[in-house]
C-alpha cells in the first residue's frame, strides 16, 4: 500500500476504477464508467446553427433532446468519419443535463488500480489539451489517456463564437 | 403533535385573509357605514387571530386581537369609522404582512412588537368605550359571546354518550369518582369552514389537559391527529373544574363551533361488558350473512346480542352511518408545481407519440385505406388535445392573485404623491400559466408606479388643462388568441417624444444624426434601453433609471413582449403580450434546404408568394411592399447558415411574422404544414445565439428547431 501513498492526490478508491476505453484515431482514451449513462449507435444529428464548432448538434434519445459534441473536433483532430463502429457516449454528470460525445469506437471496459495510473505531469499544464486529462493509465494493451470528463464538457476556454 | 406541518397552509390562508382585509378596508374607506364590510373585516381579523394563535405567533395574534377589538366597538356602534382609523388599520395590515414575510423566510414571526400600532388601536378602542378595556376581560366576554351565539345556532348532539368504555377504563372511572373528580363527556363541534381541523383539536386537547385529564377520545387520538374525523369528536374527561370552566376553555379555541359538555354517568357493569363486547360483534356480522349452516350458533348468538342492546347498537350504527355518508369533501387540492410539470412532460411525450403514429399511418399506403385505424387515430388526437388543455388549465391561475394588491398600492401613492387618482381594473379573471403569474407582479407594479408618478399630471395641472381632476389609471387584461394582453394605461400627459430625443442625444445613447432619422416610435423604444429615465426629479416612487429595461427583460424572459403607445396630452399605454402556454404550441413547420424548422403560429400573420421581381432594395436591404407596408426580408438560409437547396424556384415563399407593430418576412424554401409541437430545451451546453428558442421532436423522431421570432425581427 505504500506505493499508493507515493502517488499524489490519492483517489479514495483503492480497489481501482473502471474505465470504458474508446478509440479516437490511433489513441486510446478512458472514461470513468460512473459518468456514463448510456452508449448508443450513431443516429441522425440535427445541426444547431451558430453553435460552437465542436458541437455537432442534437439527437433525439427516446424523447430527450441531447446535445452532441465531437471529441475529435474538441481535440483538434481530423473531423469524424462515421463508420459502423462510431458510437455516441451519453455522459451524465451529477446535477447537469446529459450530453453526448462522439467516439470512433468503444473497445472495452478495464479496471485500473491507483498504482497503474500516472498523474499528469504539472510541467505539461500549459498544454491546453492537458486540462482534459486526469492521468494516464498503464494497461496490457498500452497506455490509456484518462479523460477528466467534467472539464471536457464544461469548457471554460473561449472557443465560443 | 407538531404544528409546523401546517405552516404552509397557514401562510396561504393568512395571505388570503390579509388580501381580503385590504380589499374590505378599501371599501370601508369609501363607505364607512357599511355594516357588511365591518362584519367581514371583523371576521377576517378574528380568523387571523385564531390562526396566528394556533401557530404560536403571539405578536401577530396580539395585533389582530386589537384590530378585532376595535371592530367589535364599531359593530356595537360605540364608535364610527374615521380616516385616522383606516390609516392605522392599513399600517396594522402592513405590520401583519411584515410578520408573514418574516414567517415565510424564517418560520418565525420575528421580534417586532409594533407597539405603537397596538397602542393606537387600543386607545381608539378605549376612547369608544370610555374606559380602559383590560385584555383578559375582553377575551372572556368575547369567548362567552361566541359560546352563546354558537349555542343558539344548530344544536349539537351530545355524541359522547355513545362512547363505549372497557373494563379497564371503568376502574379508572371508579377511582376518579372516589377522588372527587368530575367525569364529563364532551363533544366538540368545529366550524364547517375549519381547515386546520387537527390543529384545532390539538388545541382543544391542550386546553383540556391544563385543567384535567382526557381519558378517551372517539375517534382515537391518533385518528384525530391524522385528521381522520368529521367536524366533531367526543371525549371522556376527568377534571376538578366546573362544567362551565371546561366549556369555556374549549370554546375559547377559535373555529370551535360548539362544545357540548355534560356529566358522564358511568354505565354499570352489565352495559359496560356489552359495550366491550361490541367490537367482537361486528366482525361476526358478515359471517352471519354467510350460509347459516356454517356457523348457525354464532349467527344466532350475534342476533341475540344485537337484540339485547338495540339502543346502543342503533346509536353506534348511526354514528357509523354518519361517518360513511359524509365523506370529507376537498374543495381544492394544493399540488406542488413540480408534480404538474411531470404531468405536463408526460402529456408532451404522449403528443409526440401520437404525432409518430399519425406520420407513420399517413406514410403507409395500406393503413391509409384502413378507415378504422384512421378513426382511432382521430379519436386519439382529440383525446390528447383535450388532455393537454386540461393539464394546461390546471396550471392556469387567474391574474387576480397578482393584481389585487394594486388598489392598495395606488391608494398609498395617492397619499404619498398628493395626486388624486383612481385605478380601474378589468379582466382580473384572465388566466395565465402559474410560472408566468409568479413573475409578472413586479413588472406590472413598476408600470403602475410609473403611470402614477410620471404619467399623471398634478391635480392643479389637470384642472388647468380642463381634464378631470382625478387621474385615471387603467389595468386591463384580456385574452387575444394564443396570447394574454395586459395593458397599463393612464390619461396623463403622455410621453414627450422631443424630450426623450434630446435626452437620448444628451446621454450619448444616439447621435443627433441618428435622432433625425428615427421615428417617434423608435424614440419611444429607447425608453426600454438600460439606464434611461426621463423623470426630471428622481423620486422614491420611480425614476431611478433601472426601470423599463428591467421590465422588458423580465417580460421577454417569459416569452412575451412589451410595447408603448403614447399620445401627447392624452396619456400613454404599455401593452404586455404574454404567451398563454409555455410548453406546447401550434407551429408552422418549414423547410430550409434539408433542415426543418418550426415557427410559432402566434407570431405568423400571413404567408405570401412573392415573385423575385417584387423584391426591392432599400439601403442594401431587401424589402417587399405588401399591401402598402414595407416589410424587410430576412433570408433565413443565410442567417442560419443552411446549405442551399438544389432547386431554384421562380418566386419566394415568405412567412410574414410580427412582433408588436414590427413586421418581417422570413424567406423559406418550403412549407410543410401546421403542427402541435412540444417545446424542449436544447440545454445550456450549446451557445447558439438567441435565434433558436428550443427544439421539438417530430412524429418520425427527427428533431426540428424552433425559431425565436422575437429575436429575428
Amino acid at each position: 500500500m505504500d506505493d499508493i501513498n507515493d502517488v499524489q492526490n490519492v483517489e479514495v478508491a483503492s480497489e481501482g476504477k473502471q474505465y470504458i476505453v474508446v478509440h479516437l484515431g490511433s489513441e486510446q482514451y478512458g472514461i470513468d464508467i460512473k459518468y456514463i449513462d448510456n452508449i448508443v449507435r450513431m443516429s441522425k444529428i440535427t445541426r444547431i446553427p451558430m453553435s460552437q464548432k465542436y458541437f455537432k448538434g442534437v439527437i433525439n434519445l427516446r424523447g430527450e433532446i441531447i446535445p452532441v459534441m465531437s471529441l475529435r473536433l474538441k481535440f483538434d483532430l481530423a473531423p469524424d468519419e462515421y463508420t459502423n463502429a462510431t458510437r455516441i457516449i451519453i455522459i451524465k454528470l451529477e446535477s447537469q443535463s446529459a450530453i453526448g460525445i462522439i467516439v470512433d469506437e468503444v473497445k472495452e471496459v478495464v479496471t485500473l488500480d491507483e498504482a497503474s495510473i500516472e498523474k499528469p505531469n504539472s510541467a505539461d499544464a500549459n498544454d491546453i489539451r492537458m486540462q482534459y486529462l486526469s492521468g494516464v493509465g498503464k494497461h496490457v494493451d498500452g497506455l490509456i489517456t484518462l479523460l477528466n470528463i467534467s472539464s471536457v464538457i464544461n469548457d471554460k476556454e473561449k472557443e465560443m463564437i | 403533535m407538531d404544528v409546523s406541518q401546517y405552516l404552509e397552509i397557514f401562510i396561504d390562508e393568512t395571505k388570503e385573509h390579509l388580501q381580503n382585509l385590504s380589499d374590505q378596508l378599501m371599501v370601508l374607506e369609501q363607505e364607512p357605514e357599511n355594516m357588511d364590510v365591518i362584519n367581514e373585516i371583523f371576521r377576517a381579523a378574528h380568523s387571523l387571530k385564531g390562526m396566528a394563535g394556533t401557530m404560536g405567533f403571539k405578536r401577530m395574534q396580539r395585533l389582530t386581537h386589537d384590530m378585532e377589538n376595535v371592530f367589535q366597538e364599531i359593530r356595537s356602534e360605540n364608535m364610527k369609522v374615521e380616516s385616522e382609523l383606516i390609516d392605522v388599520l392599513f399600517r396594522a395590515l402592513d405590520a401583519l404582512e411584515a410578520y408573514l414575510n418574516e414567517i415565510m423566510e424564517t418560520a418565525n414571526e420575528g421580534t417586532e412588537e409594533n407597539e405603537e400600532i397596538v397602542n393606537t388601536l387600543n386607545s381608539i378602542a378605549a376612547k369608544a368605550t370610555g374606559k380602559e378595556v383590560p385584555e383578559g376581560a375582553a377575551k372572556t366576554t368575547e369567548s362567552a359571546k361566541e359560546g352563546t351565539s354558537a349555542d343558539s345556532g344548530a344544536g349539537g348532539e351530545a355524541k359522547y354518550q355513545s362512547i363505549s368504555i372497557s373494563d379497564f377504563e371503568k376502574h379508572t372511572f371508579e377511582k376518579a369518582q372516589n377522588d372527587n373528580q368530575n367525569i364529563f363527556g364532551i363533544t366538540v363541534y368545529l366550524q364547517e369552514s375549519c381547515i386546520l381541523k387537527a390543529a384545532r383539536a390539538f388545541l382543544v386537547f391542550k386546553a383540556l389537559e391544563e385543567l384535567g385529564e382526557v381519558i378517551k377520545a372517539v375517534p382515537s387520538v391518533q385518528d384525530i391527529e391524522d385528521e381522520k374525523f368529521e367536524m366533531d369528536f367526543s371525549l371522556l374527561y376527568f377534571t376538578k373544574e366546573s362544567l362551565e370552566a371546561v366549556k369555556n376553555a374549549i370554546e375559547s379555541v377559535s373555529e370551535v363551533k360548539q362544545a357540548v359538555v355534560g356529566i358522564y354517568t358511568v354505565p354499570d357493569l352489565h352495559t359496560s361488558d356489552s359495550a366491550a363486547d361490541k367490537p367482537e360483534t361486528k366482525p361476526e356480522e358478515p359471517e352471519a350473512k354467510q350460509p347459516a349452516a356454517k356457523a348457525p350458533a354464532a349467527a344466532q348468538q350475534a342476533v341475540k346480542k344485537q337484540e339485547a342492546k338495540p339502543a346502543q347498537k342503533a346509536a353506534a350504527q348511526k354514528n357509523a352511518q354518519q361517518k360513511t355518508a359524509k365523506p370529507t369533501v376537498g374543495r381544492t387540492v394544493r399540488v406542488d408545481i413540480e408534480k404538474l410539470d411531470v404531468l405536463m412532460n408526460l402529456v408532451s411525450e404522449l403528443i409526440i407519440a401520437k404525432n409518430g403514429i399519425v406520420s407513420t399511418s399517413s406514410a403507409d399506403e395500406e393503413s391509409r385505406l384502413n378507415s378504422a385505424l384512421n378513426e382511432q387515430i382521430e379519436y386519439l388526437e382529440s383525446v390528447t388535445t383535450n388532455l393537454h388543455e386540461s393539464v394546461m388549465k390546471v396550471r392556469m391561475v387567474p391574474i387576480e392573485s397578482v393584481v389585487n394588491r394594486f388598489p392598495r398600492m395606488i391608494r398609498d401613492l395617492t397619499k404619498k404623491l398628493g395626486k388624486k387618482m383612481e385605478l380601474h381594473m378589468s379582466g382580473e379573471e384572465t388566466e395565465l400559466d402559474r410560472t408566468v403569474i409568479d413573475e409578472i407582479g413586479d413588472p406590472l407594479q413598476h408600470l403602475l408606479r410609473n403611470s402614477a408618478d410620471h404619467g399623471l399630471e398634478s391635480n392643479e395641472e389637470r384642472i388647468a388643462l380642463g381634464k378631470d381632476e382625478i387621474g385615471h389609471i387603467y389595468l386591463d387584461a384580456y385574452q387575444d388568441g394564443n396570447n394574454v394582453n395586459i395593458e397599463v394605461r393612464d390619461d396623463g400627459a403622455g410621453i414627450n417624444v422631443e424630450k426623450v430625443r434630446n435626452k437620448a442625444i444628451e446621454k450619448g445613447t444616439i447621435t443627433p444624426e441618428q435622432a433625425e432619422a428615427m421615428t417617434d416610435k423608435e424614440i419611444i423604444d429607447l425608453l426600454f434601453r438600460p439606464s434611461f429615465s426621463t423623470a426630471e426629479q428622481i423620486t422614491d416612487v420611480s425614476g431611478r433609471g433601472v426601470g423599463l429595461d428591467v421590465v422588458k427583460t423580465k417580460i421577454e424572459g417569459l416569452g412575451g413582449n412589451i410595447e408603448c403607445k403614447t399620445e401627447m396630452g392624452e396619456g400613454s399605454s404599455f401593452i404586455i403580450r404574454l404567451p398563454l402556454t409555455l410548453a406546447i404550441i401550434q407551429a408552422l413547420m418549414v423547410e430550409l434546404g434539408t433542415e426543418k424548422y418550426a415557427i410559432p403560429l402566434g407570431n405568423i400573420q400571413t404567408i405570401e408568394d412573392i415573385p423575385f421581381s417584387e423584391v426591392k432594395h432599400v439601403q442594401t436591404k431587401e424589402v417587399i411592399n405588401l399591401r402598402d407596408a414595407v416589410i424587410p426580408l430576412i433570408r433565413l438560409d443565410k442567417i442560419l447558415d443552411v446549405e442551399p437547396g438544389e432547386f431554384k424556384p421562380e418566386s419566394l415563399t415568405v412567412v410574414i411574422v410580427s412582433k408588436g407593430d414590427k413586421q418581417a418576412g422570413l424567406v423559406v424554401d418550403n412549407l410543410i404544414g401546421q403542427q402541435e409541437i412540444v417545446i424542449k430545451s436544447i440545454g445550456d451546453y450549446i451557445n447558439c445565439s438567441k435565434l433558436i428558442g428550443g427544439a421539438t421532436i417530430l412524429g418520425d423522431g427527427e428533431i426540428a428547431l424552433i425559431l425565436e421570432v422575437n429575436t429575428l425581427v
